[in-house]
């Protein structure tokens, strides 16, 4: 039971940090029909982001997380108005290649400056955990979850409450009639990819300090996202927040009670189950499948 | 305009090891070939049915293990005291195996994936590859694990009248690998220009209309996945057989993005975009290694990637076609565009 | 931050200095090593270390009164690419000997080539079994397959007082070679053997297989895994309470930046590893070690990589040592010479037993291994 207990707040934390990728990615996904391969890389730059803004410029941890946020959403930004605006209306294999492209030349490009070895980033709570009975989790661990927990209130608050979130709601439903009433079409995608952008660069800087920051950390990351966003149905972000909390599960108790060397097949093998059962995802409106 | 490229460069290529002797070039082009021969197996899948596999990688990989555990033989418990045991055959039928068995793979995750289409696909494939890849990593007492295969007999082949040869030289194996590149485009051409590639094309354009023509989706989806996950099956047995060592990398990530480059750079639907995507692709690498540092050979890689799809999104193959015909129509004064189904070559 | 990008420039211009500046008849050395992909930091600094001795042999006249030349290239973490790097080496650069690959896989996948090429390769950080057990007599290796390690570990067991054991181990060659080795050497002394938990090499999270082993009764985790994920499962243990004793293996953790990244997660956690650069005093060729540190720190690279690097320093000199004692820069004398090479490097004496099937062995070095112990901050030697 004990074991259990232990089990379930692991996958509460990791939940949290997997739920903020994926909402990231499925809002790209599904309001741009973009597949996001830049998704582990802005995932990795806002890690970095984070690593440089405490130790080389010396800001305070809770200055340098907003920090990190804005650096990923202006890096978002950036490859929509580059890469993305000019390939409108292309295949959408020829757009994810696009990102494989770029997500390489990131990759390598932060490897050429910082050099593969691992980065630690401070953080500002106590090493000694909080422990209630059997059970322990760190401070710092505690504080991505509710921090987690706060950003996705935030980003559904954003998307449900404000005139952009509306159009964006509207965008996603159908772009070609949302331009008919007079949203700007263009704005909302780069709008939406700095948003998913800043929040996957979020995840990377809530997770930097909790493990460490390399070029290649965000590999597994992205693979991941991919196989939330799929789970929780696309453009879907209380799908994506659930599909976080599920895989993380999932990934917890397969790795404590069958077998630690098939920890990541629990999670792939849960997304096939689901999607041979309800091809659409758990969460997803039907009628959007492809 | 395009099609008689591949002839010609199949010519070429042929001709190539009378002059090129230099061993480190012909395993470039024997490694970036066996990669292509994966990325003709692809086009068949995303080219001509519109469906996007990014677990290729897997059936590579399958074909891979098949062909070498097939020639070294295993020694697997099941149940209790229930074993299999197999002793090792002649390498000609790991070939075989790896190909049926892919394409055994290709047939069952495609009638199981089919039910979805578009992203949610792709991601059902790069699922099924990374539980492929996990289990070729933790079934230890049949793939060794991340120990590795080691020691795989290199390829023998048997003529008629001639005896068996046994596959030494890189020129042998180049040829192998050609000649299996030649078969698998062949296939892969007579197949689009049947009665099954127009079903698979009108799949691509309108599913709907397809169907309502009297199309049957999923067996026409599913027996094109079976082939290409036979042909990619194939590539992995040769890879088996020529570097004579496998283990779990074989399902790196990285190769699936190298074959889906190749495709869709050299054009997708187009039967010789595999065939220039993998040129570039496959000797790209090789061209800039001696000039510039590691990192930054990445960095240019992923450049020439975003920049080639700048210029020509839909590939280079269908651009050329469109370049052959301007050209061609330019001294004739007829301007008039001649309708071009997207994807035909 | 400026730091790295001025050294990565300066290794940037440092390789392809190395490359025209050599003159016609310098004797060329192939190093094939991961310097992009997932082992690049571990790659980087083997090849600087190679480089450090490369310098210093040059600097005394080189070797067969010529300069010796170090040929780098990058494997990029993949096995294919790893192949195809041998090939370019021997065929293109037609380098006499080779050193590599840093990983097993990658390593393994080079293994063939050399028997096609007929040319030697010096192995200096791969530690599967199968490299030097499957009849390749060109390979010569100087690092230590865990087999090695656990019967160095074997006299210390009963004085630590281990009882019962849990591994955590990378699922790789690596790992599993580890508590497979380490398994059989502990049931042998008569101490239990618990779990046997695996991660991949890439992953992150590693609390479930820390929860697990939180509820067993052993006394003693031992983990084999790269410095980047001890250094997770020292923090990701203290988080959760994990209290048992520590002895991690594979002499790859890099003790000093796990101190630096873990803090004090990381205390008494215990090291089995070959290189002892905090008290270079204590090495077995302590002049050597001070020479190699000091050049280590005046080209700016970190002090925690120096437990990596080492092996390209010890690896170049013992290919120098080999080509000095052949006479010659060709590859058969060269395999042959490797068999006569004896000198005392970072970690111990260098030189090559037979290994594997008879009339085809591959030479295997025996380094010193030791026990060190983090402590308050501070990393020492573990006096039993």
């Amino acid at each position: 039971m004990d074991q259990f207990l232990q089990h379930l707040v692991n996958a509460m934390v990791l939940g949290g940090a997997y739920a903020l990728l994926g909402i990231g990615l499925t809002l790209i996904f599904g309001i741009m029909n973009v597949v996001n391969f830049t998704h582990g890389a802005l995932y990795t730059f806002g890690a970095y982001a984070m690593f440089i803004a405490s130790t080389a410029l010396g800001l305070n941890f809770f200055v340098a997380l907003p920090f990190s946020i804005v650096a990923g959403l202006a890096l978002g930004a950036a490859i929509e108005l580059t890469l993305l605006r000019p390939l409108r209306g292309a295949d959408i294999d020829t757009t994810m290649l696009v990102m494989i492209g770029a997500g390489i030349i990131l990759q390598s490009g932060t490897l050429w400056i910082f050099g593969g070895v691992a980065k630690a980033i401070p953080s500002p709570f106590p090493d000694a955990p909080l422990t209630l009975g059997s059970v322990s989790i760190s401070w710092l661990r505690l504080f991505v979850l509710v921090a987690a927990a706060a950003l996705i209130a935030l980003a559904y608050a954003m998307i449900n409450g404000t005139r952009l979130g509306r159009a964006m709601r509207a965008t996603f439903q159908d772009s070609d009639a949302a331009a008919l009433m007079g949203v700007n079409v263009r704005f909302i995608y780069t709008a939406t990819f700095a948003l998913g952008s800043s929040l996957a660069a979020a995840a990377g800087a809530l997770l930097g300090p909790v493990y460490v920051v390399f070029p290649q950390m965000g590999d597994l990351a992205a693979v991941k996202a991919f196989a939330i966003v799929i789970l929780g149905g696309l453009g879907s972000i209380t799908g994506a927040a659930l599909g976080g909390f599920i895989l993380a599960l999932a990934e917890e108790f397969g790795a404590g009670y069958v077998s630690s060397g098939y920890r990541d097949a629990m999670g792939f093998l849960i997304i096939i189950a689901v999607l041979l059962a309800k091809p659409t995802g758990l969460f997803a409106r039907a009628e959007r499948v492809g | 305009m395009t099609r008689y490229l591949p002839p010609a460069i199949l010519v070429v290529l042929a001709l190539l090891p009378l002059v090129l002797k230099d061993p480190y070039l012909l395993n470039a082009l024997i490694t970036g070939g066996i990669f292509t021969i994966g990325a003709i197996s692809l086009n068949l899948l995303l080219g001509y049915t519109g469906q996007l596999s990014l677990g290729h990688i897997a059936f590579f990989g399958i074909g891979a293990y098949a062909s070498a555990l097939t020639t070294l033989g295993f020694d697997i418990g099941i149940f209790g005291d229930f074993r299999i045991v197999h002793e090792g055959w002649h390498p000609f039928a790991g070939f075989i195996v790896a190909i049926l068995l892919s394409g055994a793979c290709g047939y069952v995750v495609g009638r199981l994936s089919f039910r979805v289409r578009g992203a949610y696909f792709v991601i059902v494939t790069i699922c099924f590859a990374e539980v492929v890849r996990l289990v070729a990593l933790n079934w230890v007492e049949l793939t060794q694990g991340p120990l590795a295969l080691t020691a795989i007999p290199q390829m023998k082949i048997g003529f008629p009248g001639l005896g068996e040869i046994t596959l030494r030289t890189k020129a042998q194996n180049y040829y192998l690998m050609l000649a299996v590149a030649a078969l698998a485009y062949v296939v892969v051409a007579r197949l689009v220009s049947s009665r099954f590639g127009r079903a698979m094309r009108g799949l691509k354009e309108n599913e709907q209309l397809a169907i309502s023509v009297g199309v049957n989706a999923t067996r026409t989806l599913t027996v094109a996945a079976a082939i290409s996950a036979a042909i990619a099956g194939a590539a992995g047995s040769i890879y088996a057989h020529y570097f004579r060592i496998i283990d779990p990398d074989v399902f790196l990530f990285t190769y699936t993005v190298t074959m889906v480059i190749m495709v869709v750079s050299g054009g997708k639907g187009a039967l010789a975009g595999p065939v220039i995507g993998g040129l570039i692709f496959g000797t790209l690498p090789v061209a800039l290694r001696p000039y510039m540092a590691p990192e930054a050979q990445w960095i240019v890689y992923g450049a020439v990637l975003i920049a080639i799809l700048f210029l020509m999104p839909r590939g280079i193959a269908p651009y050329l076609d469109d370049w052959f015909a301007s050209r061609r129509r330019a001294p004739a004064r007829a301007p008039v565009a001649q309708p071009q189904l997207e994807g035909q070559p | 931050m400026p730091t790295y990008r001025i050294a990565s420039i300066a290794a940037l211009a440092m390789a392809l200095l190395a490359g025209p500046a050599a003159a016609e008849d310098a004797i060329k050395i192939g190093v094939n090593q991961p310097l992009t992909g997932a082992f690049a930091a571990s790659g980087s600094y083997v090849v600087n270390g190679a480089k450090i001795a490369a310098d210093e042999i040059n600097a005394k006249g080189g070797v067969l009164g010529k300069k010796i030349q170090l040929v780098v290239e990058d494997n990029k973490s993949n096995p294919t690419e790893a192949a195809a790097v041998a090939e370019k080496l021997i065929t293109s650069d037609k380098t006499p000997v080779m050193m590599g690959a840093w990983g097993s896989s990658l390593t393994l996948a080079v293994l063939p080539k050399l028997e096609e090429y007929e040319i030697p390769m010096l192995v200096e950080t791969s530690s599967s079994g199968k490299i030097t057990t499957s009849g390749n007599p060109f390979v010569f290796r100087i690092s230590p397959p865990s087999a090695l390690e656990a019967e160095a570990f074997a006299p210390m067991v009963e004085k630590l007082g281990v009882k019962k054991v849990d591994f955590l181990v990378i699922n790789n060659d690596w790992g599993r070679g580890a508590a497979v080795d380490f398994g059989k050497m502990l049931k042998g002394k008569g101490v239990q053997v618990g779990l046997t938990e695996t991660m991949d090499a890439g992953a992150q999270d590693m609390s479930a297989q820390l929860a697990k082993i939180k509820g067993t009764d052993s006394d003693t985790l031992m983990i084999t895994a790269a410095v980047d994920q001890l250094t997770l499962v020292f923090k990701q243990m203290a988080a959760m309470g994990v209290k048992k004793r520590v002895v991690t293996t594979g002499g790859s953790q890099n003790p000093d930046q796990i101190l630096a990244q873990a803090g004090s997660a990381a205390d008494k956690t215990m090291h089995l590893t070959t290189f002892l650069p905090w008290s270079p005093e204590k090495t077995p060729d302590p002049k050597a070690t001070a020479y190699f540190l000091g050049e280590w720190k005046n080209r700016g690279y970190p002090f925690a990589g120096s437990t990596e690097s080492f092996r390209g320093y010890d690896g170049i000199r013992t290919i120098a040592a080999a080509i000095e004692k052949a006479g010659s820069t060709d590859p058969k004398a060269i395999q042959k010479a490797f068999w006569d090479v004896s000198f005392i490097g970072l970690n111990g004496p260098i030189a090559f037993v037979k290994a594997g099937p008879e009339g085809k062995e591959s030479g295997q070095s025996k380094p010193g291994v030791y026990l060190i112990e983090i402590a308050d901050g501070a990393i020492g030697e573990v006096k039993l």
